[in-house]
């Protein structure tokens, strides 16, 4: 017996390690009430200590070469990379300006919508509070389209949190440690989300295929879906706030295993594959949140008061144009107009006069001869009168 | 079967490095392999777990040494990803045994036999992983072909590079 251990034992190591390894799998793999073969979303807790082992070996030396390549990065951008700051900070502090009257002009709105909604009882999910966070690594395999975020547990993150950039979504938490957080990537086959066609208002499923490109599935043949169209998050699947950019169509085939649908080619809004900064959004409200309720009457006093000095002094231009004499006055004759007033020492052009008069012609119309400033008849031989402004100053009515 | 018995006639020509090797390169492995497919997208095609498994397992010529060291680099690659922990462990606790299985035969010095053995490797592992999702265990998998052999390609490609640095390392005495 001894022998036979001695002699197999390579063999029996292995067989070892694999079987090992198979009970692992039946352990973390079950079956749905349909029949399917799933892994347990929910890793079982010697399973989560593996993962928290292996994130904790690969986090820091990731930190690490994320640091130095933000360091470097930081370098060039704030040494190296300053010329024409000031000019930028000046376009910017103007676009500020012009953002704050946006915004306290939107304000009433953008309350209105909200009272409105309130009334209908519609709970309309506002982001509430967002988390910015840094991708240091990756699964390494793009079978597995998850990232880790350099934030965890401790800066409040919780699993199924949406992620999300300035150019639309990203994808959601999927597993917390406590200085790092795995995210899901909306283009992994495993994810999901609840998206709607801006055009169409088609409502359909986004996920990943094997390619890495995003496609609604489970979309009923029309034809009025066309490439270029807009993609948005529906808000259904409690983990999206709703109207979130994802994507634009890109194109739209036969699903090829059920005739009447088709499958969606999305284009994804954020680069995916490029993730550097994403936002973590770990709260969502449905009223606006004490601190937009602060930016917003900030912007209201900073900005309200310019707002209501256009306003005035739109009003005031408004009775001002009211009150003046206008360029047609239908009290008077047609030669007596301001129009043809002399004392303007910017004339008015007037158009050049038909070669050949017809119907169409306005004096036609009227059955009135034209006349010309001096009062004589038009040039039969079709040279057109000089525009040259009239000299009889216009008599004005009492 | 001899080469599963536990007499080695290559006993003698067992590689050795320095020991700090045998953790550092394959924990460096496995950053860069989490780390660099972020900066080249979807375009890493490589496995440098894999690569440096075969190449210590092919060195070392120990089938053990190579099955407990291409089980823990498959499982900490299964740690990092959102699947069940041990599709990866599998393909290569049987990539190293065999890794090292080989190495009692062939001649190890020889860059070439070791790229192609590489090559050919690289292929059966991904060929183990998709085995072991979708008949095993019945899950549903998208995977594409040409893409795998790429990443033989890929890691050939690497190995080609790294091979001949590492074997700079080797204790020679």
């Amino acid at each position: 017996m001894d022998s036979f251990f001695t002699r197999y034992r390579n063999l029996l190591v292995l067989l070892a390690m694999l079987m090992a390894q198979i009970v692992g799998l039946a352990v973390q793999v079950r079956r749905t009430d349909e029949g399917r073969s799933t892994v347990d979303p929910t890793d079982a807790p010697g399973v989560r200590l593996i993962r928290l082992w292996a994130e904790a070996m690969v986090a820091p030396p990731e930190r690490l070469i994320h640091g130095s390549k933000m360091g470097v990065s930081s370098f060039w951008q704030n040494y190296i990379d300053l010329r024409h700051v000031r000019e930028q900070n000046h376009d910017l502090q103007k676009t500020i300006d012009r953002l704050r009257l946006e915004q306290a002009s939107l304000l009433e709105d953008a309350r209105q919508g909200e009272r409105l909604q309130a009334l209908l009882q519609f709970q309309q999910r506002y982001i509430y509070s967002t988390v910015p966070a840094q991708a240091i690594g990756s699964s390494g395999s793009d079978q597995s389209r998850v990232f880790y975020l350099d934030k965890g547990s401790s800066d409040g993150l919780k699993p199924d949190m949406a992620v999300i950039t300035a150019d639309g979504i990203v994808g959601k938490v999927r597993d917390v440690f406590p200085h790092t957080a795995q995210i899901l990537v909306i283009n992994d086959p495993t994810s999901g989300a609840g998206v709607i066609l801006e055009t169409t208002r088609t409502r359909g499923i986004l996920t990943g295929n094997a390619s890495g490109l995003l496609e609604i599935v489970g979309i009923l043949a029309d034809n009025r879906i066309k490439p270029g169209e807009n993609v948005v998050t529906a808000g259904g699947d409690l983990i999206f706030p709703r109207g979130l950019p994802v994507g634009v169509v890109e194109k739209v085939l036969r699903d090829p295993d059920r005739d009447a649908f088709i499958d969606v080619i999305v284009k994804p809004a954020a680069h995916l594959d490029r993730l550097d900064e994403v936002l973590v959004i770990t709260n969502t409200q449905p009223r606006f949140s004490p601190e937009q309720q602060q930016d917003l009457t900030t912007s209201e006093e900073v900005k309200g008061a310019e707002v209501e000095a256009i306003k005035d002094q739109l009003k005031a231009s408004q009775i001002m144009a009211e009150r003046l004499p206008g360029l047609i006055d239908p009290n008077l004759p047609p030669d007596q107009q301001p129009l043809l007033d002399t004392s303007n020492p910017v004339p008015v052009a007037h158009p050049p006069q038909a070669l050949h008069p017809d119907r169409f012609t306005p004096e036609a119309t009227t059955g009135t001869v034209p006349v010309a400033s001096d009062g004589s008849k038009p040039a039969a031989s079709g040279v057109p009168q000089s525009a040259k402004p009239q000299t009889a100053k216009p008599e004005r009515n009492p | 079967m001899s080469v599963l018995g536990a007499n080695f006639r290559h006993d003698l020509e067992i590689r050795r490095y320095p020991l700090l090797l045998y953790v550092l390169v394959p924990l460096t492995a496995l950053v860069l392999q989490a780390w660099l497919p972020r900066v080249l997208g979807s375009y890493a095609w490589f496995d440098l777990p894999l690569v440096v498994t075969v190449y210590f397992a092919l060195g070392r010529r120990s089938p053990i040494q190579g099955t407990i060291m291409g089980a823990a680099m498959g499982l900490f690659e299964d740690a990092l990803s959102h699947h069940a922990i041990g599709i990866n462990g599998i393909a290569k606790t049987t990539v190293g045994f065999l890794a090292a299985s080989f190495g009692v035969r062939i001649d190890v010095e020889n860059h070439t036999i070791r790229l192609i053995l590489n090559f050919l490797l690289s292929l059966l592992s991904s060929a183990i992983f998709v085995f072991v999702y979708r008949v095993m265990l019945g899950l549903d998998l998208k995977w594409q072909w040409f893409t795998e052999v790429f990443r033989a390609i890929g890691n050939s490609l690497i190995a080609m590079v790294l091979f001949p640095l590492l074997d700079r390392l080797l204790i020679r005495e």
